[in-house]
């Protein structure tokens, strides 16, 4: 930092700006498309908004969120994001993990297959919604059928009106498509892992957990903070295949925050409450991917 | 002489500086052009010769035989722009064929679009809130009086004919339309009402020799058939945005009076309310109903009944047309009946409202679609509706409607049309309070709450009280999540 400070000084005037005038477009989008959403979110939050939006209405400092705390559906709601967001960020990246390794190793058909990871990716979190909706679907579902082929159920289950299995199925679909995003970034990184280092670990006797221990995964650190902060953001904003499956229900057993966000604001049309929900949950998310950061994240140390 | 052809042109003048101040003044010039082969004449005066006479005479003659139909459309067609309408998705080819329908009989064009059921009123407040200029919509009958406060939606009184098309419709209907206040804030879209759809050989094979009314009929006779080997005998639409219908279908059926001529809720009052709920949770829980209740929508449950897996289903009366036309191996045994025994049945309607429409002539215009759309058209007959009676079987809350032979022929034979236009005369009620401004908070609330009771996690008791706090707090303006 010093460094580049002592550089930045020696720069004519001109050239110093040169960088700012650049990236001056990109600022400006950015704060029209996000910045100023989110600070009249964050004036929304503090008044008593009409339906209508003709104004900002009556300024009621902290009671919505004094209203929001002292819910106690806030708080069921905050416990099932919790858990989805768990599920979610954890399976989605040890999916991805295994699908990088797999597709980095030499087999027949591995272009073909390396195609095939997009396909998820490439589909929308709504038509993934609907897709695993009627795949989960009791009467005629692909999963029932499966299920019952491989004689893990008996008789066919209604997976999504049954409260306890209908948070898993919605946290399956969901990682169903960030999987392919984490393998997709994963084995980028694998890519560029040298394979000298491999070979002289086995030479020394390593053995593959050991390899994969103490080469790759320091190897993918980097990537993997990457990948884990992004699941993260995503866990905690996910709405689209929730909604498409179960709309929150039954009862309240998939009403993630985001959901209570949507009714609120859109639904019910409590833009104030709703607007102090959608800070909550910003907050949350920010903070859950600075704690992956602070967590997992070590400068790399110069050899001395 | 070649081929004569006039071509007549219309063109409004409003407001024509120096001849008027007033905006609804519409002045006509016609110019006239006369064709002989390739050579365009035009009128010149003082140089008329023989020939020209005559073929100002022959297109005179003509305008004259055209000009009162000129006139009516031309008045009708005051507005010279494009109206615009939102619906939901149901039937949006019969929509657009509709109001392509009206628009062909001189009539403005119309640019309708068409957005999902699901959702709808999360969506449509999200445009309207964002400046979205609508000059007319479907909408929730909960959600009329809260769009009119907003400034979402006009009140229609004093608009021509208005008063004429509520002395139209059923008294029980009148109140969905018009407020306590005497403000008229919509016309019908659809009306229907909450009816039993049965399989008669199943009853008749399972030896139920009547059709279930009241709630512990329905129970009894699902209980045997569930003995007899039918899974889940009973169906129903319980996604939580649709529990509220379902709670007055099913207080109406015992007499139970939910909210007062104040709008107070007074269901608590009543003793019988506890034991509704008790049923209700008792239908879900012993499997009576299916779990996927909660979630499935109307579509599947009809091809259920179609395919013999279940008895009955209580829904809106045209979906007997729904089950009927999928042609399933159970679809010609299905039936309706009357639900209530001597209580009541809900009935319901959505409707169409006007948007904030500020230009006198957008406001006719936007008003004669209306009418056409959600009474009779300018001949008056039934069009629209007829229309919907044929595609899937939905009524209008209009005593002429069911006597009309154009609609009874519409119909298919399988309703029993006197027995309906009954149900609406005398065995149904709109519940009033429905179209309170506070009622869609309620609504909303709704859906929790009777999912909590189905799934065991509230006690009916428990149900009753938290009804009745969301009720008081929605009156209040309380807002909670």
């Amino acid at each position: 930092m010093a460094a580049t400070a002592d550089l930045t000084a020696t720069l004519p005037r001109a050239d110093r700006s040169f960088g700012f005038r650049l990236a001056l477009p990109a600022i400006l989008i950015l704060v029209v498309l996000l910045a100023i959403p989110a600070i009249l979110t964050v004036i929304y939050s503090m008044h008593n908004v009409p339906p209508s939006g003709v104004s900002f209405g009556a300024f009621v400092g902290f009671d919505n969120y004094t209203l929001i705390f002292s819910s106690p559906v806030f708080w069921r709601s905050v416990s099932t994001t919790a858990i989805f967001a768990a599920g979610f960020v954890v399976f989605s990246t040890l999916i991805g993990l295994m699908m990088a390794l797999l597709l980095n190793q030499p087999f027949i058909g591995r272009g073909i297959a390396r195609a095939m990871l997009i396909i998820p990716w490439a589909t929308p979190w709504l038509v993934i919604g609907i897709l695993w909706k009627w795949f989960a679907d009791g009467s005629v579902g692909g999963l029932n059928a499966v299920l019952t082929q491989l004689h893990v159920i008996g008789e066919y289950h209604e997976f999504l009106s049954d409260p306890k299995l209908a948070l898993p199925l919605t946290i399956l679909a969901t990682v169903w498509r960030q999987a392919s995003f984490a393998g997709i970034l994963l084995l980028a990184g694998l890519q560029t892992l040298p394979e000298e280092l491999s070979e002289a670990a086995q030479l020394d006797g390593a053995s593959v957990w050991d390899r994969f221990v103490h080469i790759t995964l320091p190897w993918l650190r980097p990537m993997l903070i990457t990948v884990i902060v992004l699941n993260v953001i995503y866990a905690f904003l996910q709405f689209d295949v929730v909604f498409a499956m179960t709309q929150g229900g039954p009862g309240d057993a998939t009403q993630v925050l985001s959901i209570l966000i949507y009714r609120q604001l859109f639904a019910a049309t409590h833009v104030g409450v709703g607007s102090a929900l959608a800070v909550v949950l910003g907050v949350v998310s920010l903070l859950g991917g600075l704690l992956v950061v602070k967590l997992l994240y070590r400068p790399d140390v110069p050899a001395t | 002489m070649g081929a004569l052809q006039a071509v007549w042109s219309r063109r409004l003048l409003r407001g024509r500086q120096g001849v008027t101040d007033r905006p609804d003044v519409i002045w006509f010039r016609f110019t006239m052009e006369v064709k002989m082969g390739d050579k365009t004449t035009g009128l010149i005066p003082g140089q008329i010769d023989r020939r020209n006479f005559l073929r100002a005479g022959s297109a005179a003659m003509l305008g004259a035989a055209f000009l009162p139909g000129l006139m009516s459309s031309t008045a009708q067609a005051a507005f010279a722009g494009k109206l615009s309408m939102l619906g939901w998705d149901f039937q949006p080819d019969t929509i657009k064929s509709l109001i392509s329908g009206w628009t062909a009989k001189g009539n403005p064009a119309v640019d309708v679009a068409i957005i999902p059921n699901l959702g709808y009123s999360a969506a449509i407040q999200t445009r309207l809130r964002g400046g979205d200029k609508l000059d007319l919509y479907y909408n929730f009958a909960y959600n009329s009086q809260k769009f009119v406060d907003q400034g979402w939606a006009s009140k229609l009184n004093g608009l021509p004919d208005v008063d004429k098309l509520l002395g139209d419709m059923f008294e029980s209907a009148r109140a969905r339309h018009v407020n306590a206040a005497g403000d008229i804030i919509s016309v019908p879209y659809f009306s229907a009402v909450h009816m039993l759809h049965y399989n008669a050989k199943m009853l008749q094979d399972a030896g139920i020799t009547t059709v279930p009314s009241t709630l512990k009929e329905i129970y009894d006779a699902s209980k045997k058939l569930q003995a007899g080997g039918l899974a889940s005998p009973y169906l129903a639409y319980w996604v939580k945005e649709f529990c509220e219908e379902y709670l007055h279908t099913y207080l109406l059926n015992e007499g139970i009076t939910a909210f007062d001529e104040s709008g107070a809720a007074v269901f608590a009052d009543d003793p019988k309310t506890e034991g509704v709920f008790a049923w209700w949770q008792q239908m879900y829980q012993e499997g009576l109903a299916p779990k996927s209740a909660l979630t499935d929508d109307p579509g599947k449950e009809s091809t259920l009944m179609a395919q013999g897996q279940a008895a009955f289903f209580v829904l809106h009366h045209y979906f007997l047309t729904s089950i009927r036309s999928i042609g399933g191996p159970q679809s010609a045994n299905v039936k309706s009946a009357p639900i209530g025994g001597s209580n009541f049945t809900l009935q319901i309607g959505e409707v169409l409202q006007m948007g904030n429409i500020s230009d006198a002539d957008e406001k006719n215009a936007a008003w004669d679609l209306m009418k056409y759309y959600g009474w009779k058209d300018t001949d008056g007959k039934f069009t629209v509706f007829n229309q919907w009676a044929k595609a899937a079987g939905l009524a209008a809350p209009y005593p002429g409607f069911f006597t009309d032979p154009d609609v009874i022929k519409a119909f298919p034979d399988y309703y029993d049309l006197p027995q309906i236009s009954k149900i609406f005369a005398t065995g149904s009620k709109v519940v009033p309070a429905r179209t309170l401004p506070w009622y869609p908070d309620f609504q909303a609330k709704v859906g929790d709450i009777i999912h909590a009771l189905l799934l065991g996690q509230a006690t009916p008791k428990k149900t009753v009280d938290d009804l009745t706090a969301a009720a008081k707090d929605a009156a209040s303006n309380k807002t909670t999540l």
